[in-house]
């Protein structure tokens, strides 16, 4: 006995037409918000709602009296907008990039686009739409009003101008764009994974607090990474995204770390010089740094290069003389570009990146993470490669995987 | 609660007898069931074939409705159908235009742990843009039923799962659907907000069971 098989949803007459219709009313709704560009152009940011926000103590609820209470807490508590978390600093000044970008290309849709992926419940989500919409304000105020405050006192001194009378009635002009905290879309997968939500999204980078989310995603080929908060807070640009990444593992494949760890500093020192010319296998997080390169040659083709709102750091514990060369000519032979390059020879990153800055730094091994939280970066752990087996140097027998 | 299916698709029955197994054990005096009928608009000759095949897989249909396409609606009505599913197109619009809520199977590949029940949150929010007006207060009412329904089982290892998608407005108007739907006694267990972004590639990720509130735009776009 067969099946009887659904119908083709091809639209058919009046239902045609009425479906056109109320499509085309959807489309040519007017906002004055800026509209979400469309994924397949966008250079899109997943973001799980632990790395935007602050929910340590709603976690703790969570892990010790369980999802119920945890609910039922985040909806008595729905009014009440969540603090900053690990991810804020590096959304808001996407959206700092976003504007630049919309005042050079009003039409084009080659933006950052940010989703907020998260296997929250629904009704946990009305606390996190609320908490958004309130950075979303928020953030106009201080600027607006010292803005003002700056505005009227450059009156003052025009006084004796036959411009001052209509100086009053003068709309208040703006030198650069305001950013918001806009974020449009959303996944609440209410438990499940969002991993297959992140390829629905053409996500190019995925942060979560969530290691094994990362994993998974990695083992996609989505670049992701783990968030975490730093101990202090270093005060970070709000005109240009910084990014730092580290080298091996991160933007190029293990294989170099592989013979470190193997064959000791010597012989990976004598590879990297025999294999010089020869670029290095990519890493989880090379199409990222490669879709940072398209959104800066933007600027640089309307001459902003000296004013560019990204720039991009390799931080890497390789030294310049012995083991530089087949970076840099690996990135050349991508057609990559990285704005700084410094070669730590084993120092540690901390300090270092406490001068430079970035709003998140990626790197393979976990006591790169410490150090750089110590001394206030935020950093991001790429689970991948060889130095997942390792810790301090020692190798870590492998538990059983959880099931 | 009666629900209508043209078609025999298995999982969507199997998926409401397992909400109506949970019910039934949480409460044995429980009287917020689904029932469903099944009701052929083919030839007569069909019936014996749908009575027998449904028995064979298993499947407890309250009733079988044999009835022309003409009578369709009256069918309904006569039977108190609070919902009726199709995954014919024109055919659920045609219903749902004479004020019987109606909504379009989805097609499941896979069968699922709980019974998936999609919401289009547009129409919520912006209710001048509703296609389909005239069944907007069936829509509410079944609504707070299934509310009702959710409400019986416990945040997670529900049989039932409500999901909201919006397609076109921001995160502010999904919020506003959310609780104007818990406003309404339904909570919603997922939500996704796609702001423009193209449905199919997400909505074959939800396999919902059927799609509610969306009358003209379809579950494969």
């Amino acid at each position: 006995m067969s099946e009887i098989k659904a119908k083709d949803f091809a639209p058919t007459g009046d239902a045609g037409e009425e479906k056109d219709a109320a499509k085309a009313h959807f489309d040519n709704l007017k906002t004055n918000k800026p509209r979400p560009p469309k994924p397949q152009y966008a250079v899109t940011i997943a973001v799980s709602s632990r790395t935007l926000f602050n929910m340590v103590t709603e976690r703790k609820i969570y892990e010790d009296q369980g999802l119920e209470e945890y609910v039922a807490y985040q909806r008595d508590h729905e009014n009440e907008p969540l603090m900053p978390g690990p991810a804020f600093p590096f959304v808001k000044a996407l959206m700092t990039v976003n504007a630049r970008l919309r005042q050079l290309y009003p039409d084009s849709e080659e933006l950052f686009d940010i989703v907020l992926m998260t296997n929250n419940h629904a009704q946990v989500g009305v606390r996190l739409i609320n908490s958004i919409n309130h950075y979303g304000t928020l953030h106009l105020q201080p600027d607006i009003s010292r803005l003002a405050r700056r505005t009227a006192a450059a009156a003052h001194t025009f006084k004796g101008s036959p411009l001052y009378p209509n100086l009053h009635t003068m709309s208040l002009q703006l030198p650069f764009p305001l950013s918001d905290l806009t974020i449009e879309r959303f996944c609440m997968t209410g438990g499940e994974s969002p991993t297959g939500y992140l390829e629905a999204y053409m996500t190019n980078l995925y942060l979560s607090k969530d290691s094994e989310k990362v994993s998974e995603a990695i083992e996609e080929g989505i670049a992701a990474a783990t968030m975490f908060m730093a101990v202090k807070e270093n005060e970070l640009s709000d005109t240009q995204l910084r990014v730092a990444f580290d080298g091996d593992a991160v933007l190029f494949s293990d294989e170099s770390e592989i013979i470190v760890k193997e064959g000791g500093l010597d012989t990976f020192f004598a590879h990297e010089k025999k294999f010089e010319n020869t670029p290095l296998a990519q890493g989880p997080l090379k199409c990222f740094l490669e879709a940072l390169g398209k959104l800066q040659r933007k600027f640089y083709a309307k001459n902003e290069r000296l004013n560019c709102p990204i720039r991009t750091f390799l931080v890497t514990a390789r030294s310049a003389a012995s083991s530089g060369a087949r970076v840099l000519k690996t990135l050349r032979s991508w057609g990559l570009e990285i704005d700084e390059a410094l070669f730590l020879a084993g120092a540690p990153k901390g300090p270092l990146l406490q001068k430079i800055k970035p709003h998140i730094f990626f790197d393979d091994q976990m006591f790169h993470i410490e150090g750089a939280r110590e001394l206030g970066t935020i950093s991001a752990h790429v689970p991948y490669g060889i130095g997942q087996k390792y810790n301090k140097g020692k190798l870590i027998e492998s538990p059983a995987k959880k099931k | 609660m009666e629900m209508v299916s043209t078609v025999q698709n298995t999982d969507v029955k199997q998926s409401l007898q397992k909400v109506n197994e949970r019910l039934l054990e949480k409460n044995p005096a429980e009287s917020l069931l689904f029932d469903v009928v099944l009701i052929a608009t083919d030839s007569q000759q069909q019936s014996s074939r749908i009575i027998s095949s449904t028995s064979h897989y298993g499947l407890e249909v309250g009733r079988f409705c044999f009835s022309s396409r003409e009578d369709l609606v009256e069918t309904l009505v006569v039977n108190n159908v609070q919902l009726f599913l199709s995954t014919d197109r024109d055919e659920a619009l045609q219903v749902s235009q004479k004020g019987v809520l109606s909504a379009l199977l989805g097609r499941q590949e896979a069968p699922s742990e709980s019974l998936r029940v999609m919401l289009c949150g547009d129409a919520i929010v912006r209710p001048d843009c509703d296609p389909v007006p005239a069944s907007r207060g069936a829509a509410q009412s079944f609504s707070a039923r299934l509310g009702e329904m959710r409400g019986r089982f416990g945040v997670s290892g529900s049989p039932l799962s409500i999901v909201l998608v919006t397609s076109s407005g921001g995160s502010k108007s999904c919020g506003v659907a959310l609780q104007t739907l818990r406003s309404r006694g339904l909570s919603v267990d997922e939500a996704y907000c796609l702001a423009g972004a193209p449905r199919g590639p997400i909505l074959s990720l939800l396999r919902p069971h059927f799609l509610l509130g969306d009358g003209v735009i379809d579950l494969e776009d």
